[in-house]
């Protein structure tokens, strides 16, 4: 509906009037043929063809739009339509009205007032401008009839003959008759106008509040695949916290009801691995509080500043060299560049450098190698941890970076471990903007790809740091 | 208690495996397996009076598997299986026993009290 336009009826209240007009309109039917039926009974004998013949016309046109307005429901009809069809309908009233009046006396008829109803109401259903042209219309054609009555262009139909023509004073009445038309629909106006206002801001209100609506029913849907997201994690911790916790219970059970003596050496094997699962559990704990922390948005916290990973990973292979060469595995840098990221949380970038860095040198075969390749391009770091270990099915490659989920073979090549790591590293990474994504064939080996932007996007509310002269820095180590 | 019926435990954490043998062998001679293709391996080589499954081991739903396998199998389709897993808290169903979605006569959740389990087995066992 065009909102400036009209609005006082919308739709289906329009539809509703124009219904309930339609059976007025029967009743101005049957007046105006019993009129026409007792015409010669009052003595206007030579006008009641023509009144039967308006009445006949009425009925028509009324039970034409009666069948329009009814071929649809109440809610079904466009706005335009009803406002046309009203338009319409009152042109065509008004037709009739003028012949009525020229057959029952010109403007002496007391048919004349019904023009002002239509105007009156007409002024409420639509559009004040169209009204002004209708009511000046209206005034031109009726001045018309009385000027081609006085002038005997047509035949005068005096209600009663002893009336005649009225002379001047009807002159007067023609002027007061265009200015009540007029009039009218200038009085209705002033007094709906507030009220089509109060509509149109009504109407205004109930859009915003329907568009708001919709936005609230869109946020509440991704709160609840959230939901559903945090939901399912909860399910996930919860049985694998379980499992080791029966196992302990079961165990400790079997010692306490005497089924086993504590003593012996089954007893003594119950009691480790009661201490072994409890470890276990200790680490699941201790990693699930280290994802949450990470979840709960870290990245915001004010300590963030200037990280320079070259350093980082190089920190990072002294670190990690004697669990490699426990393992027999053989740790290769391969640097390329300065990446220096010009924001970061270094805490959680060393977590997931050193989770995937561990992970490389853990599914390693003994004697192989481990790779850390690091470039920088384009404002881009990417660091590829390769190795060439035992790979991960193809089904799991992208699983395996979810909570939880670990491979068969990595549980049969090294059976600890939380299933928890890639998913930490991967919340890591994705707080600084960048994305971890992981290559392997089965049997083959894994390469672990992290690119991280070196330098804030100021649409993410990440990170305290400023956009500043380190953004010039960088565009130089991207030659080197 | 010379019973002497054999039961087969087929579970992939040691410790609970362990645990479970210290009291199914104070009635049963008990035999183990660590995952399904091994289990099904020593059913076929010496057919166990009982079989208690868990479901989660290197496959997801390894257990059901391997249960359904016994029951199609006409040599196996009577052995009597049980299920001890904590598998309905991750699948957030209450898995009825149903011949069509478990194949299995008793239905058990980790941890069963040593008393309880005893208590089931025999009473699948007796029937």
């Amino acid at each position: 509906m065009a909102r400036a336009e009209f609005v006082y009826l919308f739709a289906p209240e329009l539809y509703e009037r124009l219904v309930w007009f339609g059976r007025l309109r029967w009743v101005a039917v049957i007046v105006l043929a019993v009129s026409s039926v007792l015409g010669p009974a009052v003595g206007v004998e030579d006008v009641w063809p023509a009144l039967f013949i308006v009445a006949v016309f009425v009925a028509a046109y009324n039970l034409y739009f009666t069948i329009v307005l009814g071929r649809r429901s109440r809610e079904g009809h466009p706005y335009e339509r009803l406002r046309a069809c009203a338009v319409r309908q009152m042109l065509l009233d008004l037709a009739a009205l003028l012949v009525t009046v020229h057959f029952t006396g010109g403007l002496q008829s007391p048919v004349l007032v019904f023009f002002v109803f239509h105007m009156a109401i007409g002024t409420i259903m639509l559009p004040t401008r169209v009204m002004y042209l209708i009511a000046g219309g209206t005034s031109l054609a009726v001045a018309a009839v009385y000027v081609s009555e006085a002038e005997g262009l047509i035949g005068f139909h005096p209600l009663d003959p002893a009336f005649g023509m009225c002379g001047r004073m009807c002159h007067v009445n023609m002027v007061a008759f265009a200015v009540a038309l007029v009039g009218i629909v200038y009085l209705t106006d002033s007094v709906t106008s507030r009220f089509k206002e109060r509509n149109i801001e009504l109407w205004e209100a109930t859009e915003a509040l329907r568009r708001r609506t919709a936005e609230l029913q869109e946020i509440l849907h991704q709160m609840e695949v959230v939901e559903e997201r945090k939901s399912h994690y909860m399910r996930i911790s919860a049985h694998q916290l379980r499992s080791p916790l029966a196992t302990v219970r079961t165990s400790l059970q079997v010692l306490t009801e005497g089924y086993v003596d504590p003593g012996s050496e089954r007893g003594r094997k119950l009691l480790a691995g009661a201490v072994e699962r409890v470890d276990g559990l200790l680490e699941i704990v201790n990693d699930l509080l280290e994802l949450a922390k990470m979840r709960e948005g870290r990245a915001r916290a004010p300590w963030t500043r200037e990280v320079n990973v070259n350093q980082l990973l190089a920190d990072l292979f002294d670190a990690l060299e004697p669990y490699a060469e426990d393992r027999g595995v053989r740790l290769v840098p391969d640097f390329e560049g300065v990446a220096i990221l010009d924001w970061g949380i270094p805490p959680d970038l060393v977590y997931a450098f050193e989770n995937l860095m561990q992970n490389a040198i853990k599914y390693s075969h003994r004697g192989g190698e481990v790779t850390v390749r690091l470039r920088v391009a384009d404002g881009t770091l990417t660091v590829r941890v390769e190795d060439h270990g035992i790979g991960i099915p193809e089904e799991l490659v992208e699983d395996v970076l979810l909570e939880f989920v670990r491979a068969p073979n990595a549980k049969k090549h090294a059976p600890e471990g939380t299933g928890l790591g890639l998913a930490i590293a991967r919340e890591a990474v994705e707080a600084h903007g960048g994305t971890l994504v992981l290559e392997s064939r089965e049997g083959e080996g894994t390469t672990a790809i992290v690119s991280l932007p070196l330098h804030r996007d100021p649409a993410t509310e990440n990170g305290a740091g400023s956009m500043g002269s380190e953004g010039d820095t960088s565009a130089g180590v991207t030659d080197a | 208690m010379a019973e002497e019926r054999t039961i087969l435990l087929v579970d992939d954490d040691d410790v609970f495996v362990e645990a479970v043998t210290a009291v199914l062998e104070t009635r049963y001679r008990v035999r183990r397996a660590a995952n399904g293709t091994q289990a099904l391996q020593m059913i076929g080589e010496e057919r166990p009076d009982l079989v208690i499954l868990d479901v989660m081991m290197d496959h997801l739903s390894e257990g059901f598997d391997v249960a359904r396998r016994l029951r199609n199998d006409p040599e196996t389709a009577d052995l009597p299986i049980i299920m001890l897993t904590g598998v309905d808290q991750v699948y957030n169903v209450r898995m009825e026993v149903d011949e069509s979605w478990v194949p299995c006569d008793r239905y058990l959740e980790k941890p069963v009290a040593p008393g309880d389990l005893l208590r089931h087995v025999a009473e699948v066992l007796g029937s």
